[in-house]
C-alpha cells in the first residue's frame, strides 16, 4: 500500500464500513428471508397462515399430514425424487468419468467439435429432446414411469459431467499415468488406480451437482408424469392447490423438505459449486 | 500418451452413444417433424409434408408473437438487474472480513432453491391478502397498496423476474468476489497513487478488467432466460391472459395439451435457433477467457 492511500484512508474510514456493514446485512436478509418465512410457515397451522406475526405456537403437524398418504402420497412422492436422482447419478458418473478421460488424455479426430458438441448440448432447450421422446415413451408405453425419467436425466448430467471432470484431469500433470505406464500398468488400471483417486474431489462434486440437478428437475417430470407412483415431488406439490385454496403451511413444509438436503450438499461443495454451475466459466 | 485405439473407444463409446440417442437424435426427429402436419390427437404417425407453414405459421401467429414479445421483456427485466445487482453486492462483501465470509457462504443458497420451489414460495409470499411481501410492499410503498401482484400483466411478469433475479444475483455476486479477488492489488493502488478517487479507481480500472466475466454471467443468463419454464407453471401459469406466456411455456402448451407436433418442433426450433446465436457466443467467450485454460 502507499503512502497516499494510507493517508487517504482515515477521512472516510468509519463511514464507508458502516455502510459496507449495512450492505452485507441488507444481503443477508435478501438472501435468507424469504426461506425464513417459508421455514416458519411450515411450523404454523392452517389458521396461523394468514397473519404475518411471529408469535404462534409451532407445530410439526404439517409434516406428518403430508406423509400420511391422503390424499397424495408425498412419501412415494418423495422416494420417487430420491431414486430418480440417485440412479441417474449412477449412470451418468462413471460414464461420464470414462469419456472425460478420453477427452483429457487422448488424441482422435473431430475431438475440438466433439468437445464443442458437448459444451453446446447443455444449452438444449428442454422441449426440444421431450418431443421426439414423448412420442417414443408414449410408442413403448414408457410414460408416466420412473424410466423414462431416468433416461431425460441422463441427456443433461452426462455432458456437464464430462465437461466438468475433463477440467479437473486437464489440470493432472500427465507424467505421473505415464510413469505408471512404464512401471506395466494397463491403461484401464491408469484410470482406476491413479487418475480416479486423484481426480476423487471432481467426482464427487459432479456427483453431488448431478444429484442435485435431477432432485431440482421440474419440467420433464411435469410433462412425462401423471400418477403418483412415477411422480417426483417437485412436481407433486402442484396437486396442494385446490379448488378451495392452497394450503400454503403443508406447501412450504413441502418446499422445506425439497429444499433441505439441497442445502446440505451444495455448501458441502461450495468450492466447487459456482464453477459447476455456470460451466467451468469460473476457475 | 498415444495408444490404445481400442481403449478410447471404449472411454468414449456409452457417452457417445447416449448423447447420440439425447441430443442428436432429438435434433433431427423435430427438426423433420416441424415441416409436417401433425396433430397427435388426429393421428398417431406424422402426416404430410408441408414444408415451411409452420415457420411462415408462427410469424403471423398473434399468440407466437407475444410469446416472443413476453421473453424478451422477461430477458430486459430480469437480466442487466441481476448483474447490476449482483455486482453492488460482490463490491460491498469484496473484503475478506469474517461478516463477509459468513455471508458468501450464505450466497450459494437461493441458487439451490429449486427453480419450481421458488415460484411456489413467491406466490405465498405475494399474495394479496396475507402475503408478507405483499404486506412489506404495500407498507414501504402505500402507493402501491391496491396492486394484486400476480393479476396484473407488467406485476405477474415483475414477480417472475424476481424469482429469478432473487436466485441469480447472489450467485453472480459470488463470482465476481470470485474475480475481484484476482486482480493484482497493485493495479488499483497505482491509480490511487496518480489522484484517481474511488469512483475514478471502480470506472476506470476495476470494471474495464471484470469486463470479460460480466460478459460471461450476462450470456449465460440470457441462455436461461430464454429457457424459462418452471416458475411459469408453478407461479403464475402464463397469466393474467398471455401476460406471462414465455416462448418455451408457448410450445409446451402446443406441443403437449394441444397435441400439434409439427407445430410445436417449428415453435421449439425457432427458440433453438434464438438460443444457438446466444450459445455459441457464450462458448466463444468461454473459449477466448484467458483465465480458462480447458
Amino acid at each position: 500500500m502507499t503512502a497516499k492511500a494510507l493517508t487517504q484512508q482515515p477521512i472516510r474510514h468509519y463511514g464507508m464500513e458502516a455502510l459496507r456493514v449495512l450492505g452485507a446485512l441488507l444481503i443477508i436478509f435478501f438472501v435468507i428471508f424469504p426461506i425464513f418465512w417459508l421455514f416458519l410457515t411450515s411450523l404454523k397451522n392452517e389458521g396461523d397462515t394468514w397473519s404475518s406475526s411471529l408469535s404462534f405456537t409451532p407445530t410439526l403437524s404439517n409434516f406428518s399430514q403430508l406423509f400420511d398418504g391422503k390424499p397424495y402420497d408425498f412419501g412415494r412422492m418423495l422416494l420417487n425424487t430420491f431414486f430418480v436422482s440417485v440412479v441417474s447419478a449412477l449412470f451418468s458418473v462413471p460414464i461420464a468419468t470414462m469419456a472425460a478421460f478420453a477427452f483429457s488424455r487422448y488424441r482422435f479426430i473431430g475431438k475440438d467439435l466433439l468437445l464443442v458438441a458437448v459444451l453446446a448440448s447443455q444449452f438444449l432447450p428442454g422441449v426440444v429432446v421431450l418431443i421426439p421422446f414423448f412420442i417414443l415413451f408414449r410408442d413403448l408405453q414408457l410414460l408416466d414411469t420412473l424410466t423414462a425419467l431416468i433416461i431425460m436425466h441422463l441427456s443433461g448430467g452426462i455432458p456437464f459431467g464430462i465437461w466438468m471432470l475433463k477440467g479437473f484431469i486437464d489440470s493432472l500433470p500427465v507424467e505421473i499415468e505415464e510413469a505408471a505406464v512404464v512401471d506395466g500398468a494397463s491403461e484401464f488400471g491408469v484410470l482406476r488406480h491413479i487418475t480416479g483417486p486423484l481426480i476423487m474431489p471432481g467426482i464427487v462434486t459432479v456427483t453431488v451437482l448431478s444429484f442435485i440437478g435431477s432432485w431440482n428437475e421440474f419440467m420433464f417430470a411435469f410433462i412425462l408424469t401423471k400418477t403418483d407412483a412415477a411422480r417426483p415431488m417437485m412436481v407433486g406439490i402442484m396437486s396442494l392447490s385446490g379448488i378451495r385454496g392452497t394450503p400454503w403451511n403443508l406447501m412450504a413444509a413441502a418446499s422445506l423438505i425439497l429444499m433441505v438436503p439441497v442445502f446440505i450438499l451444495s455448501l458441502s461443495i461450495r468450492r466447487y459449486f459456482v464453477q459447476g454451475l455456470t460451466m467451468g466459466a469460473v476457475k | 500418451m498415444q495408444r490404445g485405439k481400442y481403449f478410447k473407444i471404449i472411454l468414449l463409446g456409452p457417452a457417445l452413444i447416449i448423447l447420440a440417442a439425447t441430443a442428436a437424435y432429438p435434433l433431427g426427429f423435430t427438426f423433420a417433424m416441424s415441416f409436417r402436419n401433425w396433430q397427435l390427437a388426429k393421428s398417431f404417425t406424422p402426416q404430410d409434408f408441408i414444408g415451411f407453414d409452420h415457420y411462415v405459421r408462427a410469424f403471423t401467429d398473434d399468440i407466437f408473437l407475444n410469446s416472443l414479445k413476453v421473453t424478451l421483456e422477461f430477458v430486459a427485466l430480469s437480466v442487466p438487474t441481476s448483474i447490476l445487482l449482483g455486482l453492488a453486492m460482490a463490491l460491498i462483501l469484496q473484503r475478506p472480513t469474517n461478516l463477509n465470509r459468513f455471508v458468501r457462504i450464505l450466497l450459494i443458497l437461493p441458487f439451490a432453491v429449486a427453480p419450481a420451489l421458488k415460484g411456489y414460495s413467491w406466490r405465498f409470499m405475494l399474495d394479496p391478502g396475507y402475503g408478507i411481501f405483499d404486506q412489506m410492499i404495500d407498507f414501504l410503498f402505500p402507493v402501491l397498496k391496491d396492486i394484486v401482484w400476480l393479476q396484473e400483466p407488467f406485476w405477474a411478469l415483475t414477480a417472475l423476474a424476481i424469482t429469478e433475479i432473487w436466485g441469480w444475483a447472489p450467485l453472480i455476486a459470488l463470482v465476481f468476489v470470485g474475480a475481484l479477488g484476482v486482480i493484482d492489488p497493485e493495479i488499483p493502488d497505482a491509480a490511487r497513487v496518480d489522484g484517481a478517487n474511488d469512483w475514478q479507481v471502480f470506472r476506470h480500472v476495476t470494471l474495464p478488467l471484470l469486463r470479460p466475466i460480466i460478459m460471461l454471467m450476462t450470456l449465460l443468463r440470457i441462455i436461461y432466460s430464454l429457457r424459462l419454464f418452471d416458475q411459469v407453471a408453478t407461479l403464475t401459469g402464463g397469466g393474467p391472459g398471455r401476460s406471462t406466456e414465455t416462448l418455451n411455456f408457448f410450445i409446451y402448451r402446443t406441443g403437449f395439451r394441444f397435441l400439434d407436433i409439427g407445430y410445436a418442433s417449428a415453435l421449439a426450433y425457432i427458440l433453438m435457433a434464438i438460443l444457438f446465436v446466444v450459445t455459441f457466443l457464450y462458448v466463444k467467450a468461454l473459449m477466448r477467457d484467458p483465465q480458462n485454460d480447458s
